[in-house]
């Protein structure tokens, strides 16, 4: 399963910050990086197949459908991709956004417009996430001099500023409650492989805008990687555990912060161009209602804050919960419909109270035990990397 | 994207990248259909395989309209055991054996689209992708059936509207793989129009509020272009309210007393059942008329105090006394214990009109079914002689006019009074005019 796969690179969390104070192995930490990426793109190669077809399979047997769907595997990496940024805010940074809306909806809406113009995926990512980045700075500049709970209020107040903007007076751009339909991806290389496209004979779930959102997410993984490995990532993670004593150092609090809302409105604004293409439609309550700004914080928090990829987790159990479980149809309860929130809530308070540290978290621990001994280095690094308290 | 200002448009785009999408999509299905003795090429979720064939119904089981959500499910249920079993308009209707769907037996998937556009759209992609649906259907709010509507066209999978009543689900947005058996906010202009200016006179002045999205939107417009031009009325102003509004003091003080005759409240649902009990509160129908535009049953009774000689449209009623509407009313009630809601007939008739296109078409290839459901004239459906008309597939049909019941009046199913139930030939536009002008229907699939 790919749960173990990516156990291993706890370890490489262990190591990197051995190598990162140690100062030596270098060469090692280069070989420890690539191995998180390798890693996970063995993941993301069988997760459409578990996902999918082993699920379907188990679902035909015992009577009740619970297999993902073609669609859903891109929709948990888009997700994901999207949570890995913003964990570097929420859990490494200690920033808790409630606004992280604006910056996948307006990726999402500009990333529609320009492919109105030039239909090429590549660049609707490109574009989408400049605009991303460049909403993110005033928005961070503005919000950051307050912290706690007004920081989160005031990054609430900007997306439901756009909310609004994009469902009234702005929808002779957006086309308002209607949905921003017609959009046309071409198709990756000018055009020449439709996104659509089946890689695999018999498994339709792998196809090209699968391949394509892997291809992110492991360039997501390695920029994530990268920043938390990098002094800069240590200064992020000693902001969400001392604020003051980073301040007494002598560096720039406010810039670090701002770099790291930025960075996390970047991942955003990725995942919301992302979206974009897969779902090839828009409408402001999916792209810049608060409720998906706190969709991000729930599955952060259920993936677990202490890890780069934990949050991933997240996006996989969340998005399963909304989209499949809420079509089930139990023998004795009958179909579990609306229920579907109640089933989250539940999964959520069971995962953080038995789980502090979320599924990755869990499977980190159960990893340890499995192995013995050889958890026992990675547990404490994992948890001083992670708990945003 | 600025429809009027670029050069090039949505639309446009739209059609220069058909091509493209369709040859991607039968690429994909070729894949996917395999064996099969089918006389047309792979399409969608065609050939069905097996002896059974699916319909997905994405109704709202959470939200603001869940309420109209699980009345719709029970008329779908309905439609499915009558299609396998006979039962209800299955012995009356031409081409319906009652012995399931072209010999296969119906089965059913279920989602809820929680009145959410996107989550609407990955329910339905759920349905058709891994549960086969051939046909999905559903709807109770005119953003999710423009959405669902949109994916349908993409991926060559037949969606028939339940609840929806803004203009341009069959106007602006409107698609070939989507079918509407409910009327729209322009014809309830022009129904209630001219019920109006007979009722209350000409020459008045009128104040309008509504719901801030799609439908509300479309609605006002209507209202105010029918008010003048029909009624000789003129508007004071409209004034738009944000969607799941509670509390509608500040909007309704706004009000101009002495100079408005009427008030016209363009809300659903919960908004509905928020605004014109506070309406009558703040005692403005002391002062002037109030008009709801669209009834349904969640929000009469919510407001069963207040709606007391307030007039309204509706698609259908229980108390209609034709053959049709009395053996759905019998049938739903031996189920249920009550009257069916409209949105229960509409979610019965759609899905039957899928089933009978079908059977006439010999086939579940859906650019036969698509061709079957154009211009097809049935009556039947509770609401005498009506037509699917192919421009806009846009239902051309009669529509209610209705009026509050007094309290003492009012039991448990009846709220509303039929007033008077509006021809066709009062209503609709022609192909070029009107929503339908904007109407741009795309390909079935098989050019």
């Amino acid at each position: 399963m790919n749960d173990e796969e990516i156990a291993t690179d706890g370890g490489a969390v262990a190591d990197t910050e051995e190598a990162a104070s140690g100062g030596s192995g270098i060469a090692r930490l280069r070989e420890r990086d690539d191995f998180v990426v390798i890693a996970s793109a063995a993941a993301l190669v069988v997760f459409p197949f578990l996902l999918v077809d082993v699920l379907g399979a188990v679902g035909d047997v015992i009577g009740i459908s619970i297999g993902g769907y073609a669609g859903l595997p891109s929709l948990v990496l888009i997700y994901g991709i999207i949570v890995i940024g913003f964990n570097l805010l929420l859990g490494y940074t200690g920033l808790l956004s409630f606004g992280h809306a604006a910056f996948f909806g307006s990726a999402a809406y500009s990333a529609a417009l320009f492919s109105q113009v030039v239909p090429s995926p590549i660049l609707m990512v490109i574009v989408g996430t400049i605009v991303a980045t460049l909403l993110a700075w005033p928005i961070g500049f503005v919000s950051i001099r307050r912290s706690g709970v007004y920081f989160a209020v005031l990054t609430l107040t900007f997306g439901q500023a756009l909310y609004f903007w994009a469902l009234g007076p702005g929808s002779w751009l957006t086309n308002g409650d209607n949905g921003f339909s017609g959009i046309e991806a071409h198709g990756l290389f000018v055009g020449a492989v439709p996104l659509d496209t089946q890689l695999v004979p018999v498994f339709d779930s792998y196809t090209v805008m699968y391949a394509f959102a892997g291809v992110m997410m492991l360039i997501a993984v390695w920029v994530g990687n990268r920043i938390i490995n990098s002094p800069y990532g240590l200064i992020f993670e000693a902001l969400g555990e001392n604020e003051e004593r980073v301040e007494f150092v002598g560096l720039n609090v406010f810039r670090y912060k701002l770099m790291a809302f930025v960075i996390s409105a970047v991942f955003a604004g990725v995942g919301g161009a992302m979206f974009v293409i897969h779902e090839q439609y828009i409408h402001p309550t999916t792209g810049l209602y608060w409720i998906q700004s706190g969709d991000f914080v729930i599955m952060t928090v259920l993936g677990g804050t202490g890890s780069l990829v934990g949050p991933v987790f997240g996006a996989l159990v969340f998005e399963y919960v909304a989209n499949v479980v809420s079509g089930v149809s139990l023998p004795m309860i009958g179909s579990i419909g609306s229920l579907w929130r109640f089933v989250l809530g539940a999964v959520f308070v069971f995962i953080v109270w038995v789980f502090p540290r979320g599924i990755y978290g869990a499977f980190s621990d159960l990893g340890a035990r499995i192995t013995g001994g050889g958890g026992d280095g990675n547990q404490p690094a994992a948890t001083d990397g992670g708990e945003s308290e | 994207m600025a429809r009027e200002t670029t050069a090039l448009s949505r639309r446009d785009v739209l059609k220069a990248s058909g091509a493209a999408g369709a040859a991607g999509l039968t690429g994909l299905a070729g894949c996917a259909g395999g064996g099969g003795d089918s006389e047309y090429p792979a399409l969608g979720n065609y050939p069905v395989e097996g002896d059974e064939v699916v319909f997905g119904f994405n109704v709202p089981q959470s939200g603001s309209y869940s309420q109209e959500g699980a009345d719709e499910l029970r008329g779908y249920n309905l439609a499915v055991e009558h299609l396998n079993n006979g039962g209800g308009w299955v012995d009356n209707w031409d081409g319906l054996s009652g012995d399931g769907v072209l010999g296969k037996t119906v089965t059913s998937v279920e989602g809820d689209t929680a009145t959410d556009p996107d989550t609407a759209r990955q329910s339905a992609q759920r349905m058709i992708n891994r549960d086969n649906a051939i046909m999905v259907t559903g709807g109770s709010s005119s953003g999710v059936a423009i959405a669902v509507q949109g994916l349908c066209q993409e991926e060559k999978v037949l969606f028939q509207c339940c609840i929806t009543h803004s203009n341009d689900t069959t106007g602006s947005e409107c698609v070939r793989y989507s079918f509407r058996e409910m009327f729209n906010a322009y014809m309830t202009g022009q129904a209630l129009a001219p019920v109006l200016a007979e009722e209350y006179g000409e020459d008045l002045n009128f104040y309008q509020l509504y719901a801030d999205y799609s439908w509300g939107q479309t609605q006002q417009a209507s209202m105010e272009q029918f008010f003048t031009d029909v009624a000789n009325w003129s508007q004071i102003e409209s004034v738009p309210t944000p969607l799941g509004t509670s509390d509608y003091s500040s909007y309704l003080s706004d009000v101009p007393r002495d100079e408005a005759d009427v008030l016209v409240l363009n809300h659903y649902g919960l908004d509905a059942a928020n605004s014109l009990p506070q309406a009558i509160e703040a005692g403005l129908d002391q002062d002037m008329e109030i008009v709801v535009p669209l009834y349904n049953r969640l929000m009469a009774e919510a407001a069963s105090g207040s709606i007391d000689g307030i007039f309204g449209t509706a698609d259908w009623n229980w108390q209609l006394e034709d053959d049709a509407s009395q053996s759905f009313v019998e049938v739903y009630r031996a189920e249920h214990d009550r009257a069916p809601s409209y949105g229960a007939r509409i979610a019965y008739t759609q899905t039957l009109q899928y089933a009978a296109a079908a059977e006439r078409a010999e086939t579940f290839y859906p650019p036969e079914v698509i061709r079957e459901l154009e211009g097809h004239e049935y009556s039947g459906a509770g609401l005498g002689s009506e037509s699917m008309r192919g421009c806009d597939h846009q239902a051309q049909r009669d529509v209610l006019v209705m009026q509050g019941a007094s309290e003492e009046e009012q039991t448990e199913d009846k709220l509303l009074n039929i007033v008077s139930q509006t021809s066709q030939d009062d209503l609709g536009y022609a192909c070029d005019a009107g929503p339908a002008a904007e109407c741009e229907l795309g390909e079935y699939g098989d050019e």
